[in-house]
């Protein structure tokens, strides 16, 4: 029923749709797909200035020799801990802090919902010098609670979990108080089991958003060792910059969770930003 | 007795997020608002010294005004982008979902990779680019040193088109079909009803998406540090590279501090207005 009702700009002119879709899927697709030909390139391709749509021979070597050059393992564990501590963080006080907001009644209510929703106003360049002197005081730049401190949970999530909490029926609850259970049994036991979906999409965005995050990382690092994958791999770029074959090979391994994260997802991705997004 | 055991659970619940928010975004918020009053060395006073610096300083007004180019230019390109992509994908197509999910590979991927990708292929000597124009018969170009603050906007819309696009899609599912219905049974061919249905009914959501726009491209840093690093000379060096450097390069946070609240008071104006017209839309 919805599906006729759909508008057709082009009646009986699909093929200048798909073109269009074809083209522009292929120019989002072939940069990426050309990384990996980067990567399997012998340097001497790769500085010859002559365009190589496939290797001569696959340098498989070309990770095994980034993995000398750079610590790109550490780099890896790194920003494995920081997004994944993130993600834990966000799992444990999202849902919790949104219940709050869309079931429980109390005094200051509002103005503390209002509060946490206007956080989201506030862009990342205003926290981060405060944040960044009071870590140097407290010796956290370089360590990993420097890195995932600030980003514990936030006002996405917590919105995102109360617009889905709201909705579940009172009665679960009312009838869990009725049969005597607590406050956080009540949560735990009744609440947090309907919300798996919202809690899958929560965490798969907040692990690779928090992969890919750029800035913060840049910032509260300075020792080779304890810096994060994008910052490593473009720091190396500046380093060895005419080889592009070590550089590609580093993105590919710094895209493979996008690469995971986007195989799962598939099916809900437009879905799941719609409903989470506005970032 | 019930409402008092549900304030005191709510409380309580709620410690670890208000310690969080007071200690990570309210306090250092205060702390800017002091700090931006105060010099470089942080011990003398002064006022607000450090604001009328900013409008009198150069390298700012250059970075403010390139930034100003940077946001419009993406805003134009990328909106146009992503809604012709979102109404040919709003149809039913054979494979709309597969193409709708191929699109926001970029808005997923690391800025680091796209950036670094985007230099490797834009490089006059190594990259690929000019290499495929050449064969086609066409003049390679100096992409990032002739015109750079386009190429960076040219990256920029690559990444998000997908993106714009989701949030229009979300935009047309509000339309009812039976306007379309209607307006084909009247004999409007489809760019008449684009033009008389589609746009008008989506221009809260047009109004909504260019303001979300706005509000990160000016914030905007990782893809020119990356890409060019702010250059050549100054030419993509925008208003949140020129603010690190006043942090991070000269060291002078009070002046950074000033910079940064100045961004704040854009950002949350963008943000009022963008709740106004979402309240009127709703209303």
């Amino acid at each position: 029923m919805h599906e006729q009702l759909r508008e057709r700009l082009f009646p009986g002119d699909r093929v200048a749709a798909y073109v269009v879709l074809v083209v522009l899927g292929l120019v989002t697709v072939l940069p990426l797909l050309y990384m990996i030909v980067l990567a399997l390139q012998s340097d001497g391709e790769v500085q010859s200035g002559d365009p190589v749509l496939w290797p001569d021979h696959l340098q498989w070597q070309n990770f095994s020799r980034l993995f000398d050059a750079a610590p790109f393992g550490r780099f890896f564990v790194n920003s494995f801990v920081m997004a994944g501590a993130i993600t834990v963080s966000h799992l444990i006080f999202d849902p919790l802090v949104g219940y709050v907001f869309a079931k429980l009644d109390f005094p200051g209510k509002r103005i503390a919902f209002v509060a946490v929703l206007s956080t989201l106003m506030v862009p990342f360049f205003v926290r981060m010098l405060p944040i960044y002197s009071i870590f140097a005081s407290l010796g956290w730049i370089d360590s990993y609670q420097g890195l995932i401190v600030p980003f514990l949970m936030d006002a996405y999530g917590i919105f995102l979990m109360r617009q889905f909490i709201r909705p579940l029926p009172d009665e679960l609850i009312e009838a869990a108080r009725v049969d005597g259970a607590g406050e956080f049994r009540i949560y735990l036991r009744v609440i947090l089991p309907q919300c798996r979906p919202a809690l899958a999409v929560l965490g798969l965005f907040t692990f690779v958003f928090q992969w890919n995050e750029f800035l913060w990382p840049l910032i509260a690092t300075s020792r080779t060792e304890m810096r994060t994958l994008p910052i490593g791999l473009t720091l190396f770029n500046q380093e060895y910059f005419t080889q592009w074959n070590l550089t590609a090979a580093g993105a590919l391994i710094l895209f493979v969770p996008t690469a995971i994260f986007f195989v799962i997802t598939q099916k809900f991705l437009v879905e799941g930003i719609a409903l989470s997004g506005l970032k | 007795m019930i409402r008092r055991r549900q304030a005191l659970t709510a409380w309580l619940f709620l410690t670890p997020a208000v310690l969080f928010f007071v200690l990570l975004f309210f306090l250092p918020i205060g702390n800017q608002l002091l700090t931006g009053l105060y010099d470089s060395d942080g011990a003398s006073f002064a006022g607000l010294g450090n604001f009328s610096r900013a409008f009198r300083d150069p390298e700012v007004l250059h970075s403010f005004l390139i930034t100003l180019a940077y946001a419009a230019g993406t805003l134009v390109v990328g909106t146009a982008v992503g809604l012709g992509l979102a109404v040919i994908l709003n149809q039913s197509l054979r494979g709309r979902t597969v193409f709708r999910s191929v699109l926001l590979i970029p808005y997923l991927t690391s800025v680091s990779i796209i950036g670094l990708l985007w230099r490797n292929i834009l490089d006059p000597q190594v990259g690929i680019l000019n290499r495929l124009l050449e064969a086609a018969g066409l003049p390679g170009q100096t992409w990032l040193s002739t015109h750079p603050l386009a190429t960076i906007v040219g990256i920029t819309v690559w990444s998000g088109a997908g993106y714009t696009m989701v949030l229009f899609l979300a935009g047309l599912q509000g339309i009812p079909g039976l306007y379309y219905e209607a307006a084909r049974i009247d004999g409007a061919g489809p760019w008449r009803r684009f033009f008389a249905i589609t746009l008008p009914l989506l221009a809260p959501t047009t109004v909504f998406v260019s303001i979300i726009g706005l509000i990160s491209t000016l914030q905007q840093f990782a893809l020119p540090y990356i890409v060019t690093g702010g250059g050549p000379g100054n030419a993509t060096s925008l208003y949140a590279h020129r603010l690190f450097l006043v942090a991070f390069n000269d060291n002078d946070f009070g002046y950074a501090s000033a910079l940064s609240l100045l961004l704040l008071i854009v950002v949350l104006i963008l943000s009022l207005v963008q709740l106004r017209i979402g309240d009127r839309a709703h209303a």
